[in-house]
């Protein structure tokens, strides 16, 4: 039996990704960093004209081109399923991970949006429990999206509440 | 400070019966000011003192303790506490009033402290640990200890009430006083154990070493002051703190049960702690063997408990201790009162396959995971051995992480979260098996929670 370490129990579970949009908004951010510290190295370079900024320059803009490849194949690894005890979530290209986090250990729920996400139209549901390592972020859900999710996290958190 | 209040159960009948607002002990200010001369005294040092000379030294801790005094008595007015229905309000502040209700559902471990100015003036703090709580939540220093005694019992007694059945409110004041007697006694550590386990620990061999150099060093200069000699003091202490303040801190151990079948921890000599913790609240057990106290067969033993979070100050002040050392039998019939049907020398775990050798080359063998019916069993470590026991019922989430290197071998390593300590650790298994694994401990998790809601609702 082969296991893919991205979609672990194919057959049974049923994976939701993550909106595409999510890459603009990574590319957006990864670009703007990308060219302000390009700007300071063109000062750099202005100034001081030693072939060092340019190689700086070039491994820079390297870099963003190759992560942003990686943002590209990362943002489609993000995928999250609902069960029907547990909400599971996975992401990660060079780490994967994958959160299986039920909803009776649910204690609060965030929804966030930054200016860009809510620009796009994007938000960002995390779920936390009592205990401090557990990660369950979903980023990149549509509003309406993250909202559902969201209700039904705490009804069903509501559900199945019990102490620690 | 977390947003994390849950939904608040109003409980009109009972909060109708208001009672007053209590104050602290009336010694509260001086105890903390005499415990700020400690603190001053540290902060200026030896070479403060050799400065400014002894009188003045002493006039600067005294006009400060004085201050902290006069700052304690306003502190001491604007404090006090009530139980309100199933909550404990606590208000404080001088400058910024704080009004804080505690529920007590989320009610972890209550703890009694009595620092040695206390034991001599009769008096004890109550520290309440609550889930969600970065710190612990409202240290009430000082009461009295017969008040903090009762106050205990009482918030034990509601917090441990379940929703539906609910006995009358008027028990728990007599159940106080009776309590004491009923306990039954589970096992008293040997004081001479204690002082031969922490002699046995890398600082202790380390001594005669730093006796030696600071010997040798004065002999070649040839310079004997007081405040060199006092500075090696102050430094050979530090060294030597940690084994020293443990056998302070754990000395006359004692565990005991309590008829509400609670687990009742009491050490310590400077300061006495007193401690009790539902079984329902215990979130892991942690075994260690170091490396040595292998010629003796000692272990101890540490209890996870939620809420003994943001203390700060290392091992030494956290109060999580099970059996700060032992026999192997001991351990085992301790673990089995703590964990029922959890049998220490039976727990089998198999280690990861044999390619996890590339990531771990020495300590492969001692890496092992293990299920039994009630807990997760890991193992790690090849010259401190340790055994983390989660059961099922505490488990918060269950993570399956891959890294690079493990991705090229087909291994990942799943992580069994708990509230409170380190996770469950199934280090370098077989992606197959990982998976396998998680999807088993999500079930087995499910199952022990609902097993434990039913029992609650006869």
């Amino acid at each position: 039996m082969t296991v893919d370490a991205l979609t672990p129990w194919p057959d049974t579970v049923e994976w939701r990704s993550v909106s595409p949009k999510l890459i603009t908004v990574e590319l957006i951010v990864r670009w703007s960093w990308t060219v302000i510290v390009v700007a300071g190295l063109c000062v750099g370079l202005v100034l001081q004209g030693h072939w060092l900024w340019q190689l700086g320059i070039a491994l820079v803009v390297l870099n963003a081109i190759w992560r942003s490849f990686v943002t590209v194949r990362a943002v489609r690894a993000w995928g999250y399923a609902e069960r029907d005890q547990d909400l599971l979530v996975r992401h990660g290209l060079l780490v994967r991970r994958l959160s299986i986090v039920p909803y009776a250990r649910m204690q609060f729920v965030d929804v966030t949006a930054g200016p860009l996400e809510r620009a796009f139209g994007l938000a960002t549901v995390q779920l936390h429990t009592a205990a401090a390592a557990s990660d369950a972020q979903i980023p990149g859900l549509p509003p309406a999206e993250a909202s559902r999710l969201r209700d039904r996290l705490t009804t069903l958190g509501e559900d199945r509440a019990e102490g620690l | 400070m977390t947003a994390a209040g849950p939904p608040q159960p109003t409980l009109p009948p009972e909060a109708a019966v208001v009672e007053p607002r209590r104050r602290l002990h009336p010694l509260s200010p001086v105890l903390h000011g005499a415990k700020s001369i400690a603190v001053v005294v540290a902060a200026l040092s030896w070479q403060t003192l050799s400065q400014v000379g002894l009188e003045r030294f002493a006039l600067v801790v005294a006009v400060i303790a004085v201050a902290v005094v006069i700052f304690s008595i306003f502190g001491w007015l604007t404090t006090g506490y009530q139980v309100v229905g199933r909550e404990l309000r606590i208000s404080d502040g001088v400058i910024w009033r704080r009004n804080r209700a505690i529920p007590l559902e989320r009610l972890q471990a209550v703890e009694l402290r009595r620092p040695l100015l206390a034991q001599l003036t009769g008096l004890a703090e109550l520290r309440l640990e609550v889930i969600g709580g970065g710190k612990t939540e409202a240290p009430l220093a000082y009461l009295t200890v017969r008040e903090a005694a009762a106050l205990r019992q009482r918030l034990l007694a509601l917090a441990g009430r379940t929703q539906a059945a609910a006995p009358p409110t008027d028990q728990p004041a007599d159940a106080a006083p009776a309590a004491p007697t009923l306990e039954r006694p589970l096992l008293r550590v040997k004081n001479r154990d204690l002082v031969v386990s922490q002699l046995l620990t890398p600082q202790a061999f380390f001594l005669p070493v730093g006796v030696a150099f600071v010997v040798l060093q004065f002999v070649m200069e040839g310079s004997w002051t007081f405040v060199g000699i006092a500075s090696t003091v102050t430094a050979m202490a530090g060294v030597l703190l940690q084994p020293v303040r443990r056998v302070l801190q754990d000395w006359d151990f004692r565990l005991a049960r309590d008829p509400e079948e609670r687990l009742v921890v009491r050490y310590g000599l400077l300061e006495t702690r007193s401690q009790v913790v539902p079984l329902n609240r215990v979130q892991a057990v942690g075994a260690t063997w170091p490396l040595l106290w292998r010629g003796q067969g000692w272990l101890h033993l540490r209890l996870a408990v939620a809420g003994y979070a943001g203390e700060g100050g290392g091992d030494a002040k956290r109060s999580d201790r099970l059996l700060p050392v032992g026999e192997f039998d001991t351990a085992r019939s301790l673990v089995w009162e703590v964990l029922p049907g959890v049998d220490l020398a039976a727990l089998a775990t198999s280690p990861p396959p044999k390619r996890a050798r590339w990531l771990n080359p020495i300590a492969l063998k001692s890496i092992g995971v293990g299920l039994t019916p009630e807990v997760l069993v890991t193992r790690w470590g090849l010259l401190t051995r340790e055994m983390h026991l989660v059961p099922y019922a505490r488990l918060q989430s269950v993570r399956v992480v891959q890294g690079p290197l493990q991705r090229m071998l087909g291994l990942a390593t799943v992580y069994a979260d708990t509230a409170r300590g380190r996770s469950g650790q199934a280090k370098d298994r077989d992606l197959a098996e990982a998976y396998a694994l998680a999807a088993e401990l999500a079930v087995r998790a499910r199952q022990a929670r609902t097993n434990l809601k039913t029992p609650a609702q006869p």
